[in-house]
């Protein structure tokens, strides 16, 4: 019954979330009747290619999802799924294109407003892509109709596998916001290391950074840039197994600061020559470099814990296979 | 061959405006009785009339967010089912549908 469970996955990931799980649990319910009754007359369990020829009659996951939605008046139901998904995607590039220009505009020295006003064209940009992919898809719709509906076969065996367990998606709303102060975030985290006073405001005039920060400066951007293409990702694919390397890639980089910081003694360096100006940037640095190796410390027990959890569960999954196979 | 594709595509369209008027009567009517969808689907079929899951299932989400069924959940043969039937509102609709349809039936008899 796996290949049923990984079709309602799909079906599932396709469906408006808060219709979702009343439908799949109906959808789930007729195809098991289904197989019951064909068991009960066939007298033995379905073979895969008896489950496969069944879920090829329900149709593919995206045309089944799409069923349920509203009727689409501009684009016909048949093609409303690609719509929907080419859409979304290059909705999602093109806001990683400008926040990567941004970043990259932040990068390069321009003030902070310079650089983000990369990233505030993206409602008039987004609106010009929604325009063309919309009327190229009522065009097809319109012009070609009836005579290029796209073919709906699809091969069960090349669903996608389960996930262990169900992927919590965090709300569409939530990742936007996410999105978008990321974005901001870095672009001014990155100017501010250029132009110090958006940092430190006032205190630009007791303190500054130290040369070490330059040196970091490109495990910043790259930092920036995966950080935010992680959570465009999950937005259009919150199952894609690619975002875990992407967290992985981020964690290892974030550590890798923390260590190169936590080397150093002088992490600021005073903006001028009193005595009592040194005395404090001299008691800031004592205090951040305590700080980073605390967090070192925390983020290496994290790790270890992290590593010993993911050894056992090996090591439990291997013992169960040949507990199975005796 | 362009002209008889697009012909069977019109006459395809044809039937399917003439179907989708035909299959609410149809699951109304069947909904008198409370079923669940897969024996909704069976007696359906067992009258000549088939509807694939992907139109019957969205179809009677329609019909209940109209006001015209009513559903709830209940256990049978140790599994959740979702059963269907009429609300008052729907009984009121599918008479005066049935009138119509027969209406319109004598109607066409005569025009055929």
């Amino acid at each position: 019954m796996e290949l049923i469970e990984r079709y309602l996955q799909a079906v599932a990931a396709a469906l408006p979330e808060s219709q979702r799980d009343d439908i799949i649990k109906e959808l789930r319910d007729n195809i098991l009747s289904q197989v019951e009754e064909q068991e009960h007359t066939l007298g033995r369990p379905l073979s895969e290619d008896e489950q496969i020829e069944l879920l090829k009659k329900l149709g593919s996951p995206a045309r089944l999802a799409s069923r349920y939605r509203k009727q689409e008046y501009v684009v016909g139901s048949s093609t409303f799924p690609i719509y929907w998904k080419i859409l979304k995607l290059a909705l999602g590039l093109t806001f990683l294109l400008l926040a990567a220009g941004s970043v990259g505009l932040a990068a390069s020295g321009k003030s902070f407003f310079e650089s983000l006003s990369i990233l505030l064209r993206y409602p008039s940009i987004a609106l010009s892509v929604f325009g063309w992919i919309t009327l190229i898809f009522f065009a097809l719709e319109f012009f070609v109709g009836a005579k290029c509906r796209l073919r709906d076969e699809f091969d069960p065996r090349s669903l996608p596998p389960l996930t262990k367990k169900p992927v919590t998606r965090k709300s569409r709303f939530e990742l936007v916001a996410k999105l978008v102060m990321q974005t901001v975030f870095s672009v001014w985290w990155l100017t501010g290391l250029h132009y110090q006073f958006l940092i430190f405001g006032p205190g630009v005039v007791v303190f500054n950074f130290a040369p070490i920060w330059n040196t970091l400066y490109p495990f910043f951007v790259i930092a920036a840039l995966v950080d935010i293409t992680r959570t465009a990702v999950m937005l259009y694919n919150p199952a894609w197994n690619g975002l875990r390397i992407l967290k992985y890639v981020n964690g290892g980089i974030g550590f890798a600061i923390l260590i190169i910081l936590a080397t150093r003694t002088e992490l600021f360096v005073p903006a001028n020559s009193s005595v009592e100006t040194q005395e404090i940037v001299k008691n800031v640095n004592f205090a951040l470099h305590l700080g980073l190796m605390v967090a070192i410390v925390v983020r290496a027990i994290t790790f270890i814990v992290e590593v010993a959890r993911l050894v056992a569960k090996k090591v439990g999954a291997a013992h169960g296979v040949s507990a199975g196979t005796v | 061959m362009v002209d008889l594709i697009a012909n069977n595509d019109v006459l395809e369209n044809l039937r399917l405006e003439l179907r989708r008027g035909c299959l609410i009567l149809a699951v109304l009517a069947e909904l008198r009785t409370e079923r669940y969808g897969y024996t909704l689907r069976k007696a359906l079929a067992e009258q000549g009339m088939d509807i694939d899951e992907g139109t019957l299932y969205p179809l009677l989400r329609r019909l209940e967010s109209q006001g015209l069924l009513v559903s709830e959940w209940r256990e049978e043969n140790n599994r959740n089912k979702r059963f269907y039937r009429l609300s008052p509102e729907g009984k009121g609709i599918l008479r005066q549908l049935s009138e119509d349809w027969k209406s319109i039936s004598v109607s066409l008899e005569g025009i055929l």
